[in-house]
């Protein structure tokens, strides 16, 4: 029994070793069939979990069905942000989830890091505030002085239990691998900035409500962006990337700019540790390099969703399809709409 | 001069008068920091979007977000278009507290902020003077298991206003409108454990109800209750200094009564203060603990507003009997003109008060500020009772102006006057000096604290305690330095 368990452990430690570095927990999202994760056995049959992101997960079953959602915003999220790039985030139904894109140290790699840590804060922020989750920010008093805690001085914010969760199950895999490798820094540095985008912009809403609604009494809270913003914020840090490499000062290692000119990165800055491949073509040995054939483009653009650049110089074909819209529409604020069918023609240009 | 109770204080007692309630403050500082926590807090609850089956009606039309009979869920909107199902089958449901925890009558009320989370969609725009229309009802029960009580239910009307900050293009699909927090429930008491409330929001396109009002992902309800350490120290601190009030103040009205003279008008008016003070300071709070008293918020704004009535005709009468130009005053009606603005502007008030607290006794959904004549009627009253304000201002101004100008008149005939006579006017003038550098001093303070209170964000604990001090002390604070100096005065 005790041997089954040690060579399970080390059949684990081996796995987690040879998937290296892709960020396979977000794999989670590709599993609808599991259904609602309940009872710590599931908890065994996910894939894409380490030994102790299971323990994790056995420790605070209820949370996981957050993170699965917050995996599946993070799919969503990098899939609208790259929508017009050659790399279009697009997932494999295997796992790593984006292939082997994300393997390296890439910018690209950086921003799923940071988004995905970012959006399970988010996910399980949204789901402490409506009352999924019994261990959020009211379990804990906001002083730490008093017994009574919520009766006496109120919870805490919730954004401060999501982002320690995700902080210790997103980060769990870069610190099990020692400090050594450069590539865990680059991630941990990445999974922070992604949780600064949403920490350094939540909003600060207030209410007066003294005498007669005046100012003499005022409460305020703090709201957490729209994921849609964080995503745009984590995009402009992608674009603004530092390129890094390892140094070591004293006993420990550190991260600095390559080019010695640049400004040091910012703790809300992203991080990568090698340029990125030019995602033109298919690659077989790289799963998730599908490459720009195929792909619909912008012939007046002249950014990377023109047709110039995204199709990398092969040039394009262009058709003239006829496409059934939805027109002069009727909307309820929910689930309702109803249209007339509109036939226009256009013209679509694909990637040679 | 008939009163002349502050200036015969000799200098030692004043000192240690002022001394003693420096140390007062002090403590009620250090007791503010240290013990108390912030004076409110605000908890943001994501309302559950439940699907409200024919199926279920029967059962209980109640639901509740999480539990053992939680409804039936929707993550987002796609999944209710993909099963069929309609906006009016749609009910976001709010639990209030978390799970895990009870509300408590040391909460004193709940306040609750209504904010939509409306995406922008190119062919789903909201329109121009948008209105939401919510069918709200809220319950309550005091255990877990028990049936859910309905306390109210209401159909209310709200303005949105939302803008959009990016352009209004394809690219920005999928971004959200920043919309104005909406003002949706005030209860003045808290007097059960658990509350639940249930929003839908109907849609009828033949009377044009909730059309155009954009494609609401989320409802998010912020409570906002005041906290129950908060409620505690607030009351001992007021336990405590009712009584010790209560006492000075009936030793000074017999000191006055012992004396020949009848009371003149400066000590009356010191007696209406302190009475006032008690009146405000008397913890009757106490009893909401015990007894479901939803107007008790209506009560307290009643009672702070007698008292800074009160006190703002004390300035005026104070720096009046002080002006040292011979002429006999000594009668309240002299200072109509004064005291006018004053009453005027707090009746401005208090109707203002009974439209928007008063109503909600009935009606813990209604706000004056939700539909536009409201609004305008309260703005009405609210600017009507800032140029009261202004008026009394400037009439204080102007007085005190006068005082000081009077003052130094009397300084250059000074010298013509006998030593005893002259020492004895030279004191005067000096104490009343600084009586009055103090009173203006601690005017200022108040006002710095009130603007520094509305200005700073409050989230700083700093912030949290500096509040509540001055919710303890500011209005207290001064009153009892003019009433003690004046009860000292006497011998």
């Amino acid at each position: 029994m005790r041997e089954d368990h040690v060579l399970r452990c080390v059949l684990m430690l081996c796995c987690a070793l040879l998937s290296a570095s892709a960020s396979n927990w977000l794999y989670l999202a590709k599993l609808s069939s599991v259904g609602s994760i309940r009872d710590e056995e599931t908890c065994e049959r996910l894939r894409g979990l380490i030994q102790r992101q299971v323990q994790i997960c056995k420790r605070s079953v209820e949370v996981m069905d957050a993170v699965r959602r917050g995996a599946q915003l993070a799919i969503d999220e990098c899939q609208f942000q790259f929508r017009n790039r050659r790399w279009n985030c697009s997932t494999l139904e295997t796992m790593p989830v984006f292939g082997k894109v994300v393997t390296q140290g890439t910018r690209e790699a950086a921003f799923v890091y940071a988004i995905s840590a970012a959006s399970v804060a988010f996910a399980v922020t949204r789901a402490c505030s409506s009352g999924e989750l019994e261990k959020c920010g009211c379990d804990h008093n906001v002083h730490g002085v008093s017994p009574e805690g919520f009766q006496w001085s109120g919870c805490s914010d919730n954004i401060a239990y999501g982002v320690a969760f995700s902080q210790s199950f997103v980060d769990v895999r870069e610190r099990g691998k020692g400090q050594a490798s450069s590539r865990a820094l680059m991630n941990l540095h990445n999974n922070e900035a992604g949780r600064k985008a949403i920490l350094s912009h939540m909003r600060v809403e207030c209410k007066c409500h003294g005498v007669s609604g005046s100012c003499e009494v005022k409460t305020c809270w703090k709201a957490m962006p729209p994921f849609r913003k964080v995503g745009n914020i984590i995009k402009e840090k992608f674009d603004g990337a530092t390129e890094v490499e390892q140094h070591k000062v004293g006993s420990t290692k550190v991260l600095v700019p390559r080019n010695s000119q640049f400004k040091p990165h910012t703790d809300e800055d992203l991080v990568y540790l090698e340029p990125s491949p030019d995602f033109c073509d298919f690659d077989p040995r790289t799963p998730g390099m599908l490459g720009t054939v195929g792909r619909q483009c912008n012939r007046t653009s002249k950014a990377i969703d023109g047709c110039e650049l995204m199709c990398c110089g092969r040039g394009f074909q262009t058709q003239e399809v006829e496409v059934v819209d939805r027109c002069s529409c009727k909307f309820h604020w929910c689930c309702y709409v109803k249209c007339k069918q509109c036939r226009k023609m256009v013209e679509i240009h694909t990637c040679r | 001069m008939a009163g002349a109770i502050i200036e015969n204080m000799s200098t030692k007692k004043l000192v240690i008068v002022g001394v003693t309630l420096l140390l007062f403050q002090a403590l009620a500082f250090m007791v503010g920091g240290l013990i108390a926590p912030g004076p409110t807090s605000a908890i943001e609850y994501l309302a559950t979007k439940c699907v409200d089956g024919i199926k279920h009606r029967q059962e209980s039309k109640w639901l509740m977000p999480w539990g053992p009979q939680q409804c039936e869920k929707l993550q987002n909107f796609e999944e209710a278009m993909a099963k069929r199902i309609e906006a009016n089958n749609i009910v976001f449901a709010v639990h209030i507290p978390m799970p895990g925890n009870e509300m408590s009558p040391w909460f004193q009320f709940i306040l609750v902020i209504l904010q939509l989370d409306i995406m922008f969609k190119m062919n789903n725009q909201i329109e121009e003077g948008a209105v939401v229309t919510i069918d709200v009802s809220l319950a309550y029960r005091d255990d877990l298991f028990s049936e859910w009580t309905e306390m109210a239910h209401s159909f209310e009307h709200r303005n949105l206003n939302c803008n959009f900050t990016a352009a209004k293009t394809i690219e920005n699909e999928g971004r959200q409108y920043d919309c104005d927090a909406l003002p949706f429930m005030e209860v003045g008491s808290v007097a059960h454990k658990y509350y639940l409330i249930n929003i839908r929001l109907p849609v009828n396109e033949r009377k044009k109800i909730n059309i155009g009002i954009g494609e609401i992902r989320d409802i998010r309800l912020v409570g906002i209750h005041q906290n129950g350490g908060f409620t505690k120290v607030w009351f001992a601190m007021k336990t405590f200094l009712t009584p010790s009030i209560l006492i000075i103040m009936i030793w000074y009205w017999r000191r006055i009564t012992l004396m020949t003279r009848p009371p003149v008008l400066l000590e009356k008016v010191i007696f209406a203060l302190g009475i006032s003070m008690t009146f405000i300071n008397i913890p009757v709070e106490w009893f909401s603990v015990g007894f479901n008293w939803t107007w008790m918020l209506l009560f307290g704004d009643i009672r702070q507003g007698i008292f800074y009535s009160m006190l703002l005709s004390f300035w005026i009468i104070f720096c009046g009997e002080h002006l040292m130009d011979q002429s006999e005053r000594n009668r309240f009606s002299v200072y109509w003109k004064q005291v006018g603005p004053i009453v005027f502007g707090s009746f401005c008030l208090f109707i203002f008060d009974m439209c928007e607290r008063g109503v909600q006794l009935t009606n813990p959904f209604y706000s004056i500020w939700a539909s536009d004549i409201g609004t305008e009627l309260a703005m009405s009253f609210i600017i009507v009772a800032g140029i009261c304000a202004c008026l009394y201002f400037l009439f204080l101004c102007f007085m005190v102006f006068q005082v000081f100008r009077n003052i130094s008149g009397k300084r250059t005939s000074l010298p013509a006057m006998s030593k005893a006579r002259r020492l004895h006017y030279e004191g005067l003038i000096f104490r009343f000096k600084f009586l009055m550098l103090v009173s203006l001093l601690i005017l200022d303070v108040l006002v710095l604290m009130i603007c520094f209170v509305c200005v700073g964000d409050g989230g700083a604990t700093s912030g949290e305690d500096i509040q509540l001090t001055t919710t303890i002390t500011h209005a207290d604070g001064p009153t009892e330095i003019y009433k003690m100096t004046g009860k000292e005065a006497q011998e």
